[in-house]
């Protein structure tokens, strides 16, 4: 899910607020290569922030008990190590959700596997981040699936990144070697977009810099693990970004009432506003914002609401209803960078379906261009690809589409692909180039707008709603007869 | 217009995003309606995702006949409050074979009166979308859950092949067979449930909040005597004790707690200062290690 723009409300009564008053909500991933220990990590953040309760607690001591892999100690992976086969195999296999609040803010914590088997999970845990926590061992430094970690954060838009080096005490506190470490990953990932790559050494099993600060790294003067991720803010979305509005479903619930149920993907709107079903180019002004605790002036992202225009567009689950001025592009051939998630390999013949935010549009072809190698992080030449592979393709559609370029707005430019016969989700993506399936403005396109239809077609009708309607349908009816008869046609009305 | 926390806003529009999502993409859904807190506000959520239509999708209630008489009571007024089209179902096999609480263990009384007459009920409805109230923060397997959980043939959840489910884009495409399990709720903790309960002024089931009942104290769990049914071990009396409710259940598997806590304040207050997971109180979840899972695995919710 998104994490939406955050605003700030009035309180009704002090005693309710206290905890959600804190501030930023922080989704916050831990990955990086299999055993240099991100369950242990975050355990032990849990286990010393004080996001276990006693039951938990006990429970966690009884069971590394009997595991009693590092004697009588706490085994701090169990607290997220929830799923028998994990227990069973001291590995992490799915994702692990958890909760926890500090003084200053809440945090939802992905921990993730390491396993290249289990990529596609890791996958899901990345895409629901705004920081990410990329473990390595301090003694190995970046393997090869740090390096598809890293990629995969890269990929699914995670801008701040925290390369914490695990394992100091076992590389006796070097910092000559965490210096090499650093150096080589930034080296590393120069190429990607993120925005802040920090570097913490920590060890996970001893609680060194995870919560406390550590007396065996004197020549580290950073912050501590936790003084880090209390103090990160995601990155702002840009203020005036372009307002994009995937419809969910159609809601009718009387005679008069017709609305479009969905959430603000991006951007504000408010009422008298005009906006614009990209699909068709057809225009209507903003009505109503209903909610069912009344009718709102505005919207903005991340508010689930209901649009009423004035009038009806006749569309449906799929559309995106835009601003008039920066709209996306109706596309229908699309190049895009994804990771391969499914067991079976891709095959260009098999039937794949692009599911956007709402839409689930069929996949006319679609072909490999190129690989990421994860030694050197480069693309190379490809026509295959399979699982945990992150691949550029190409990609033509049975129809147009209302997209983004990631780019320009990751909300709307991301994508997966799903097997047409199973239903199964098989590669994630995002778009990084879009051509327009339907004419775009230019100059061998008409446009009908008010002016043109006022003067003759619509010269009888007034200001009524029902004059209104009657405008927008007979706009509608010619544009539909133009297209048909193969004429590029804009309605902006 | 309600005062919520940014926060809750979040999750609120999180949550009606999910329940609108599944509605669009998949043929026959249906909303597990469990009476407690949870369901509450799941149903609150749902009302909202689909508002001013009517709810899209009955709601489904599996009766163990072993509730206690509050939550009928609150689950009818409900329906009739809301308009509400209401199934319940009982699984009458185990009825008539007197499979209960108190004469099996209750891994055999959850799966006969629970998983097995959810199954029941899900293939006679022929739903193919079942929402329910499950949240992350519960317990450990369904830490590791997701939004949209698909069930094979038989309702199984095969946890080492959970479909991914990146951003916001949750697909509803099912194959041949399967069904899913969609929880709205997912990322929401007791605390934000009962901050939201509170702050949108919604009804619960009274058993939540303190009150004097009769108390059958049993290895350090408190038993409330609901009705005549209770089986004492001979040395037990029922003690009127100050408690209340943080999970509602069968009422002889379900712990109360002793607390002073008698309004929706002074719960959330109590919620958020708690020591002890909530589940600490449900006696199925302890019989062996991974017994959720266990369960789940079979189809239980």
């Amino acid at each position: 899910m998104h994490l939406a723009a955050l605003k700030e409300e009035i309180p009704v009564e002090p005693r309710a607020v206290r905890a959600p008053q804190k501030g930023a909500l922080v989704r916050l991933l831990t990955c990086g290569s299999v055993d240099d220990g991100k369950s242990t990590l975050i355990g032990r953040l849990l286990w010393d922030a004080a996001g276990v309760t006693e039951d938990q607690r006990a429970a966690v001591a009884l069971a590394s008990h009997s595991r009693a892999i590092n004697g009588e100690k706490i085994d701090f992976s169990l607290l997220l190590d929830g799923l028998q086969a994990e227990r069973e195999q001291g590995i992490t296999i799915d994702i692990a959700w958890r909760y926890f609040e500090t003084e200053r803010r809440r945090f939802i914590i992905i921990d993730s596997p390491g396993h290249e088997q289990y990529t596609r999970n890791m996958a899901t845990g990345a895409s629901h981040a705004d920081i990410a926590i990329l473990l390595v061992d301090a003694r190995h430094g970046a393997k090869r699936q740090t390096r598809r970690h890293a990629a995969i954060c890269d990929l699914v838009g995670i801008k701040k990144v925290v390369l914490a080096i695990n394992k100091m005490d076992a590389v006796g506190w070097s910092e000559t070697r965490y210096r090499e470490i650093e150096r080589d990953f930034l080296a590393m990932v120069g190429s990607f977009n993120f925005a802040q790559v920090m570097t913490i050494p920590v060890a996970a099993l001893t609680g060194d810099n995870v919560v406390y600060c550590s007396a065996s790294l004197p020549w580290y003067a950073g912050p501590t693990l936790l003084d880090y991720i209390d103090a990160v803010d995601p990155v702002a979305e840009p203020v005036d970004a372009p307002f994009r509005f995937p419809v969910q479903l159609v809601l009718r619930a009387s005679r008069d009432f017709r609305g479009y149920a969905g959430t603000v993907a991006s951007g504000r709107i408010k009422l008298g506003d005009r906006i614009v079903d990209a699909r068709s180019g057809l225009g209507a002004t903003l009505r109503r914002i209903s909610t069912m605790d009344g009718d709102l002036p505005s919207a903005g992202k991340g508010d689930a609401v209901t649009l009423v225009l004035e009038s009806d567009l006749d569309i449906s689950r799929g559309a995106v209803l835009s601003e008039v001025s920066r709209r996306p592009v109706n596309a229908d051939v699309i190049e895009a960078r994804l990771v391969w998630l499914s067991e079976t390999p891709f095959d260009p013949e098999a039937g794949y379906l692009l599911r956007t935010a709402t839409d689930l549009t069929p996949i006319t072809s679609i072909s490999v261009s190129a690989l990421v190698d994860f030694e050197t992080l480069a693309s190379t030449p490809a026509h295959a690809c399979r699982m945990n592979d992150i691949a550029d393709c190409r990609i033509l559609l049975g129809r147009a589409t209302a997209l983004d370029l990631v780019r320009d707005l990751p909300a709307t430019g991301n994508f997966v692909l799903v097997n047409a016969i199973d239903g199964a989700t098989v590669a994630g993506g995002v778009i990084t180039w879009a051509q327009a399936g339907a004419p775009a403005v230019g100059d061998n396109v008409l446009v009908l707008n008010r002016a043109l239809l006022a003067r003759g077609l619509c010269a009888d009708l007034g200001d009524s709603p029902a004059d209104d309607a009657e405008f927008n349908r007979r706009a509608q009816e010619v544009a539909l007869l133009l297209r048909s008869a193969g004429v590029p046609v804009l309605v902006e009305l | 217009m309600t005062a919520l926390t940014s926060h809750l806003k979040l999750l609120e529009a999180e949550s009606i995003h999910i329940f609108r999502e599944a509605a669009a993409q998949c043929r026959a859904p249906v909303l597990l309606y469990s009476i407690g807190k949870d369901s509450t506000v799941l149903l609150h959520l749902a009302r909202k995702a689909f508002w001013p239509a009517k709810l899209p999708f009955p709601l489904l209630h599996v009766d163990t006949t072993w509730k206690f008489p509050e939550m009928i009571t609150f689950r009818d007024k409900t329906a009739c409050d809301f308009g509400l089209d209401l199934i319940v179902h009982t699984n009458h096999e185990g009825l008539a074979r007197n499979i209960n609480p108190f004469d099996h263990p209750p891994s055999v009384y959850t799966d006969v009166m629970k998983t097995v007459a959810l199954r029941q009920a899900l293939d006679a409805g022929g739903f193919d979308a079942a929402f329910g109230g499950a949240r992350r923060d519960e317990e450990a397997s369904r830490a590791k859950e997701r939004v949209f959980s698909f069930r094979a043939a038989g309702h199984r959840w095969e946890p080492r092949r959970q479909r991914p489910e990146m951003w916001q884009l949750l697909n509803g495409r099912l194959g041949k067979g399967e069904t899913v399990r969609v929880f709205p709720l997912s990322n929401w903790t007791e605390g934000d449930v009962w901050r939201y309960i509170m702050l949108e002024k919604l009804d619960v089931v009274p058993l939540y909040f303190a009150a004097e009942r009769p108390v059958v104290s049993r290895n350090g769990q408190l038993i409330v005597v609901a009705d005549e049914r209770m089986r004492f071990e001979p040395s037990e009396r029922p003690v009127p004790r100050k408690v209340r409710f943080r999970t509602l259940g069968c009422w002889p598997l379900t712990a109360a707690i002793e607390s002073d806590a008698s309004d929706i304040g002074a719960v959330v207050e109590e919620t958020l200062g708690a020591k002890y997971s909530e589940r600490a109180g449900r006696l199925i979840d302890h019989d062996q290690a991974g017994a959720m899972e266990m369960k789940k695995r079979e189809g239980y919710f």
